[in-house]
């Protein structure tokens, strides 16, 4: 089997455009694949040059490609001519690929964390039931009795820590939201946002990392993944792994998905 | 673009906080809305009318048993609302045991005063008034009293709460001043909106110290939703710990503390040892024995000298006093171990936490890192042999960063801060 295919029917469990998934277990090729020592190298896409010039964007399949007649300059497709071009190749691959383990986009579960209580307002910053904590005032001690969380420096919260920590994580997965939907801020030279095959972060499962990945030819983190997209559908150049825009888009995608069973193999 | 800021962190963040108008001005960059969502009740919005009594109030001495001291003579609007003390002057020129702490972004503590006692700025403007040697006036009726007695308050009180003046609606006027005292726009906060060039680099080598060797974030906690680096918590850092014995003084302690009423603990604290006691005055819980609440960092710079009892003068005596593990005494706090940090490594930091300095405050800024970088050579605190290892077991220390690479990612997560939390 020559590595190139291995590359097209890896994409069997995931995705068109931006590949999230990984082989299905189900897929024996994709099994060899793992197998140590016998791991093709990952294949490279060669996108074919337009006759005219035309610029030609390629599907993470490693083989379809379609040309978007009368633009020469990536630079001017706009979000929507892109998501038409995403779209259309997205179509293709699913022809191609009737088995595929691909999702329906999920329910949008907007945020990550259940509602943590509503925090009192300052004055009365807590006189909480379970007991004092470092928002306690003096008359917020003074009534209270006891409690398990009396006298503890870190252990010790309130329902204003509560609230910080809920709108602080709140914000880092609406900022992941806003890189994950801004081709510029991914800096995609062909106007390609990861929503636009990843609609609400829809078929990325995170929750199945880490797992070999036939298009890296290697076993891959989440982050290793958002790179590759980045850098071959997208079209951009790979972020640190630290980079806070990765951190954000690792935070809005497992929240999306937060809750959802683990399935192995199947994604 | 910065009200449109506003709105959108509001939607998201302040979903399950009280339903209501956002602030009419758009905030600085550096100041969360979603904070101030949180810590100022609908009810508690500031009014013009408030405002500007409140700031009347604040700067007036005639609230004083002597006409002497007014707020402002200790959180002193010209010093960024601190008096440059180590210990503030009361009346009669009277000392107390603490340290004045600004009142910029005050607004946005959990609790008031270094221990904590008051959960409000309402609370916390009055005990300073009736406070023997603060302000000095024998209770809070005699302060209602001598203000009814004065002119011009009678008219406006009745034309702002529409009644005689009364405790309430004094504390509520002065705490409507104090809520507008948000302070931010650092250069630190253009940094974090994208200019690299607002901080230089030893700025840049401070915030990662800052975050990593230094471990200041452990207490000091920030992000853009919680903008001040404090986690609004008490530890004890050993401050007191050479000059007292703790669990003699926690004893006494116990026995003279009863009620826990906030007065009688506020006369505690600022007129006896027991001051070092720190929030055990106020839970009488052990392991709160000589802890203080973490101070915000915005414009420490310009907020010293420092500390509850304002025994370090300079932030280089600070980061000496951290470097060595704090003082040990029976009750530090856990968190507190020898840093290893090397003197380049406490410039740093130092230029860092000036780099918190609101841009209005430029000129005293200037001024107190000159005063501060004379007194350099003068290290109290230091002890190089413990922070280092020579000496003592305080712990193993962190790895210094590695600044040959200039990655986004030393700053962690912070959020999204001016422009690109707009798009």
């Amino acid at each position: 089997m020559n590595a190139r295919k291995t590359s097209g029917i890896a994409a069997l469990g995931a995705l068109g455009l931006l590949s999230l998934g990984a082989a299905s277990a189900k897929d024996a090729s994709a099994k060899d694949a793992s197998t140590p020592g016998t791991s093709p190298a990952p294949a490279t896409h060669q996108v074919p040059r337009s006759a005219e010039g035309n610029v030609v964007i390629a599907l993470c399949d490693g083989e379809t490609t379609l040309e978007v007649k009368g633009v020469k300059d990536p630079a001017r497709i706009d979000k929507k001519q892109a998501q038409a071009i995403s779209d259309q190749l997205m179509a293709e691959w699913l022809r191609k690929n009737p088995q595929a383990n691909w999702d329906p986009v999920p329910p949008r579960v907007a945020l990550a964390q259940p509602q943590p209580p509503t925090p009192p307002p300052a004055a009365n910053a807590d006189v909480k039931k379970q007991g004092e904590s470092a928002a306690s005032d003096a008359a917020g001690v003074a009534k209270q009795k006891g409690g398990e969380q009396a006298g503890h420096t870190y252990g010790a919260f309130s329902a204003r820590d509560e609230a910080l920590w809920k709108a602080s994580a709140e914000q880092m997965v609406k900022e992941g939201h806003r890189v994950f939907h801004d081709s510029k801020e991914l800096g995609s030279t062909v106007a390609i946002s990861c929503d636009m095959c990843h609609p609400d972060a829809a078929n990325t499962h995170p929750e199945t990392y880490p797992k070999y990945q036939v298009q890296l030819g290697r076993v891959a983190l989440l982050r290793d993944m958002v790179n590759w997209c980045i850098e071959n559908p997208v079209r951009g150049k790979p972020l640190a792994e630290d980079d806070p825009r990765m951190k954000a888009m690792e935070a809005y995608i497992l929240a999306q998905r937060k809750g959802v069973k683990l399935e192995y193999g199947k994604h | 673009m910065k009200a449109l800021t506003c709105v959108a962190v509001l939607a998201l963040g302040g979903s399950a906080l009280a339903q209501s108008a956002p602030p009419q001005k758009p905030f600085p960059l550096g100041v969360s809305p979603v904070l101030y969502e949180l810590s100022v009740p609908p009810e508690r919005r500031p009014t013009a009318a408030r405002i500007a009594l409140g700031e009347k109030l604040f700067n007036d001495k005639r609230l004083s048993a002597d006409d002497s001291v007014s707020c402002a003579t200790c959180h002193d609007p010209k010093r960024a609302f601190t008096d440059g003390l180590p210990q503030s002057e009361g009346v009669k020129k009277q000392r107390g045991k603490r340290n004045s702490p600004t009142v910029l972004n005050a607004l946005f503590n959990a609790t008031q005063f270094w221990d904590g006692r008051a959960g409000s700025l309402e609370e916390q403007a009055l005990l300073p008034i009736i406070n023997p040697i603060e302000m000095g006036m024998p209770d809070v009726e005699a302060v209602v009293a001598k203000v009814k007695g004065l002119p011009e308050y009678p008219p406006e009180f009745q034309k702002v709460f529409g009644r005689e003046p009364t405790a309430e609606d004094l504390a509520t006027a002065i705490a409507a001043f104090e809520r507008t005292q948000f302070s931010g726009n650092a250069r630190f906060d253009r940094f974090l909106a994208g200019d690299s060039k607002a901080l230089n680099a030893s700025e840049k080598r401070g915030w990662a110290l800052f975050n990593g060797k230094a471990r200041c974030n452990s207490c000091h906690a920030g992000n853009a939703v919680s903008p001040l680096f404090s986690d609004q918590k008490f530890h004890n850092i050993g401050i007191a710990a050479h000059q007292h014995d703790f669990s003699k003084l926690a004893a006494e302690a116990l026995r003279v503390v009863r009620t826990g009423d906030a007065k009688q603990i506020d006369e505690l604290a600022l007129q006896t040892n027991l001051s070092e006691m720190g929030r055990f005055l106020v839970t009488k819980n052990e392991n709160d024995i000589g802890s203080f609440k973490t101070p915000t960092l915005r414009n420490v710079g310009v907020t010293g000298p420092y500390m509850h009892d304002g025994s370090l003068a300079t932030l280089w005596d600070v980061i000496d006093h951290y470097n060595k593990g704090g003082i040990p005494n029976p009750f530090l706090d856990g968190g507190m171990q020898r840093l290893g940090l090397t003197e380049p490594e406490i410039d740093d930091l130092v230029a860092f936490l000036f780099a918190l300095t609101s841009e209005d405050l430029a000129a005293l800024e200037k001024k107190e890192l000159a005063s501060q970088r004379a007194r350099k050579n003068k290290r109290p605190e230091r002890d190089t042999a413990v922070a280092l290892g020579k000496k003592g077991n305080l712990g193993d220390i962190g790895v210094s960063p590695d600044l040959s690479i200039s990655n986004p990612a030393d700053r962690g997560f912070y959020g999204p801060v001016g422009p690109s939390s707009e798009k």
